[in-house]
């Protein structure tokens, strides 16, 4: 087949959108791209059956319907840009050599949260054994630097005290995280900070619903008790 | 009781994951009990909280970093088929057939059926040979093509002036000599084993140059793109890119090719032109991330500066 007979239904090199959705006042304000890839499934199908029979270039293009909000999850889970580099690698190389196996059961973007997840959770669980070094980041050339600091600098302008709040509060809220289970961690990862339904963070994690609830139940009031006895 | 139940979902009230009528009854309730609406009131300031450190964003260096990184993974990988994973995968399958005892069943039954088949075909034909044809196709050129693995290599190329006629002399085990179009499939698979593979880069030079000439056949393609990686030679690599440029907007792989190029190619003329060809994507978020590593690290001026121009050229992202 002429490599240049794919039809490829999406710009070159576009990145995905934040996608509005009808939640009423209680939207997550922060919940971002993650959905946007929602938006993408319906060319999905075409590029899933061409990948599958070998074309690498539609392969592609379905890893850029999701990469970056792959890489936003791995990157916020591990804290560290290499081992979000690692989980992005594996993550895509695992799905792109079980494609063949893909029977549309679920929609690609379950499946592939599905890979992600569970290397996440992997790394998290390694990563319990020190947990003191969960709020630090690691940038790829290997300086340590605090994720949740680095943020603060950059929204807090020229307020040097609010700027301090925002640290304090920022090592608090990641040492919080950290303290939850790998499991509860993701759960609250899924919902909070990507604004994931509780049946979807069920089909990724393998899960009911109901036990996707719990679970985040669970983490909620673990991060209230913490994030009280901190102040 | 009714406290006990409200208090278990204003969590879910506020994430939205209430169904319709158990939301109604939520906000009943809260509208007339003064407790329940206090511990509404923390949970969304827990919300708040928590959501003032929003999850950071990838930069773009680190995205366009790990999708090159597994590009070069992907293409040294070949995908799964599911055929592939139903022969070496099979724990997956009898993991499957365990949780379906109706599906084993009637494998079972068919498997039975047809041995009970073969057995009787076999036994009533009185043979126990196999007889069947082999299939030709003399109409197949290539049955009548030299085999990549018999070419020592390829002496020659040339074009015969005015015309699309190419003249190819290579070693087999004595040198030979093919002729015919660029459009002659036999042709083709010299150039393309030429533009791989020999020793000599005025023939890889040659090579390239008529193969750009048909840069929409996939195979050519794929010619060009090992050239600009992998040939030793910048003019090879210079050619390449010019069969390459038309495809840079349409093929991702072409684009990341490019790409690759612009940031590695040790020759900065390669550099150059791979610059230019990717002047029209420059809104491209991989192209622009390039373009700033550009700017700041690549060891031309001119080309340092030609990134900067073009990052300053670029229109307010949003």
């Amino acid at each position: 087949m002429p490599a240049d007979s794919y039809a490829i239904a999406i710009p070159v090199g576009e990145i995905s959108r934040p996608r509005q959705t009808a939640q009423g006042s209680n939207q997550n304000p922060i919940v971002r791209g993650s959905l946007a890839a929602q938006g993408n499934r319906i060319d999905d199908t075409s590029l899933i059956r061409e990948a599958q029979q070998g074309n690498r270039a539609a392969f592609e293009v379905l890893v850029r319907h999701y990469d970056q909000s792959v890489l936003r999850l791995a990157l916020h889970l591990t804290g560290s840009e290499s081992d979000a580099q690692d989980v992005y690698q594996e993550a895509f190389l695992k799905a792109y050599k079980n494609l063949g196996s893909f029977r549309f059961e679920c929609s690609f973007y379950t499946w592939i949260y599905r890979i992600v997840t569970n290397l996440c959770l992997d790394h998290l669980r390694k990563r319990n054994v020190r947990k003191e070094d969960a709020p630090v980041a690691v940038d790829a050339s290997g300086e340590e630097y605090s994720r949740l600091e680095q943020f603060a600098d950059v929204r807090s302008g020229a307020n040097p005290e609010r700027d301090l709040m925002r640290r304090e509060l920022g090592r608090k809220i990641g040492t919080a995280l950290s303290a939850l289970t790998p499991r509860e961690r993701m759960v609250f990862e899924l919902k909070h900070y990507h604004g994931l339904k509780l049946r979807t963070v069920g089909e990724m994690l393998n899960t009911t619903e109901e036990t996707a609830k719990n679970t985040l139940f669970r983490a909620t009031q673990k991060l209230r008790s913490a994030l009280a006895e901190m102040r | 009781m009714k406290c006990d139940w409200v208090r278990q979902n204003i969590l879910f009230y506020v994430y939205n994951e209430l169904e319709d009528d158990a939301r109604y009854e939520v906000e009943q309730h809260l509208a007339r009990c003064p407790e329940c609406a206090t511990e509404l009131k923390a949970t969304r300031k827990f919300h708040a909280t928590l959501s003032a450190t929003p999850v950071e964003e990838p930069t773009p260096n680190l995205l366009a970093a790990s999708r090159m990184r597994l590009q070069e993974a992907l293409e040294t990988t070949q995908p799964g088929s599911f055929w592939h994973h139903l022969i070496l995968e099979p724990a997956a399958w009898l993991r499957q057939i365990r949780l379906s005892p109706a599906l084993a069943a009637v494998i079972f039954v068919v498997g039975f059926g047809g041995g009970i088949g073969a057995t009787y075909n076999y036994l009533a034909s009185g043979r126990g040979n196999v007889t069947g044809t082999i299939a030709s196709d003399p109409s197949n050129p290539s049955l009548d093509q030299p085999l990549e693995s018999s070419i020592a290599g390829i002496r020659s190329v040339t074009q015969e002036p005015g015309s699309n006629q190419v003249s190819i002399k290579y070693d087999t085990v004595s040198t030979q000599e093919a002729q015919g179009s660029l459009n002659d499939q036999r042709i083709q698979q010299l150039l393309l084993f030429a533009a791989r593979n020999n020793y000599n880069s005025g023939v890889r030079m040659d090579s390239v140059d008529l193969l750009t000439q048909a840069p929409n056949d996939a195979s050519v393609r794929e010619a060009l793109m090992y050239a600009l990686q992998n040939d030793t030679n910048p003019g090879v690599r210079l050619k390449a890119l010019d069969g390459l440029s038309g495809f840079v907007r349409q093929d991702p792989r072409v684009r990341d090719g490019v790409l690759r190029a612009l940031i590695s190619d040790a020759n900065s003329g390669v550099r150059m032109q791979a610059l230019r060809l990717v002047e029209p994507l420059k809104t491209d978020s991989n192209v622009r991330s390039v373009l700033t590593r550009l700017a700041q690290t690549d060891q031309n001026p001119s080309i340092r500066s030609q990134a900067r121009t073009m990052l300053a050229q670029m229109p307010e992202m949003d």
